[in-house]
């Protein structure tokens, strides 16, 4: 059995009246692709945020990596958050420069080559930019880091279909290379199911259920019918 | 999922069942058929990871499984080969053979039918599947 990379015991989050997290208790294993699945409001984002240390837990804890999220731990963790931001008059080449001054593990060169992988022109300014190509350009900036964990937050969500592939190949490639634990939280299963060796299905801030994909397969069948099952 | 051809192998996965055991049955019987032939190399963990666009761990479990087989071999900086063993295909392909005569006995006589009637039955045919 492989190691827990996070840790997360009776988490309960509020927005006001709303529980975003309510219980919310899972174990995700080490070195795994893990999918986080489930409806717009599931919780999904809520859980990456609470990861990368942004927001708090009102009740619960969570370790990630061993440790308790915060600064000290976001060396460690590429976060691709659900919306982009980026500074005025930035081009794509700019934007490099600036991950590779603050993020730590930034290596420029590999962003480089997934920079002309993901069919990005170097010299385009980030504000003309479609979905499709924002999406490339922050998911090149957080796979350019070689950190033990990344988080993809909604990574195919409003893209067009070949930006979508290029991100599914560029994850696949990027696999291949690094011993990473990558969680990609998704409502697009089809398409993404292939990638997941471990799943999690959230509904109102809880699981539902989580389990090794291949045995859930063996189990029940593919992740899009065990959805249509649990979300009926 | 669509047919995905590459190295010279077939593929075409079932999102619902385990794509392991699928990944790892269609490279055996490509072996076992000849589409690859003795000694020949096999694409990485990443190029079928790629065509098949699934997560590389699986395309890794099934090739440790056929390496501990002695399906095929790996060499250091070179990659995965099939083995040069003629001795070993032959015996994949024999028990290939008889996993699908046990199931095909197994149907029958779950359907009722005698040896005296499968026998009669593999007459008609001609030795003609379908």
């Amino acid at each position: 059995m492989s190691e827990i990379a996070i840790r997360a015991e009776n988490i309960v989050k509020r927005y006001g009246q709303k529980r975003a997290l309510d219980d919310f208790t899972i174990h995700l294993p080490q070195e795994r692709v893990v999918g986080v699945l489930g409806s717009n409001g599931a919780g999904k984002s809520t859980f990456f945020r609470m990861i990368a240390g942004l927001i708090q837990p009102d009740h619960g804890t969570i370790d990630v990596l061993g440790r308790t999220p915060g600064w000290q731990t976001n060396r460690d963790i590429a976060y691709l958050p659900d919306r982009a931001r980026w500074y005025e008059g930035h081009t794509v080449m700019l934007a490099l420069d600036w991950a590779e001054h603050l993020l730590p593990g930034f290596e420029r060169q590999r962003a480089e080559s997934l920079i002309s992988f993901m069919g990005l022109d170097p010299e385009m300014k980030v504000h003309g930019m479609s979905r499709g190509q924002e999406a490339r350009l922050m998911l090149t900036i957080c796979m350019a880091r070689s950190v033990p964990l990344l988080l993809l937050d909604e990574p195919f969500s409003g893209i067009d279909l070949l930006s979508r592939e290029r991100i599914i190949e560029a994850i696949i490639d990027n696999l291949s290379d690094n011993r990473q634990t990558v969680l990609i939280s998704t409502h697009e299963i089809h398409e993404s199911e292939s990638l997941f060796d471990h799943v999690v299905f959230m509904d109102n801030g809880q699981v539902l259920l989580h389990g090794d994909v291949e045995m859930l397969r063996a189990e029940q069948g593919s992740m899009e019918s065990i959805y249509r099952t649990l979300y009926r | 999922m669509n047919e995905v051809h590459i190295g010279g192998m077939r593929f075409e996965l079932d999102l619902s069942k385990p794509l392991y055991e699928q990944v790892l049955t269609q490279i055996r019987s490509s072996i076992a058929k000849g589409e690859i032939a003795l000694g020949e190399k096999i694409p990485s963990v990443r190029e079928l990871a790629q065509a098949l666009k699934i997560t590389p761990n699986t395309v890794m479990r099934a090739y440790q499984e056929l390496e501990r087989d002695r399906l095929t071999e790996t060499r250091r900086g070179q990659g995965t080969f099939i083995t040069t063993n003629a001795d070993t295909v032959e015996t994949i392909r024999n028990n290939l053979a008889e996993e699908a005569v046990q199931e095909f006995f197994e149907k029958m006589h779950s359907i009722g039918f005698t040896w005296d009637d499968i026998q009669q039955l593999i007459r008609q045919k001609g030795g003609n599947p379908s």
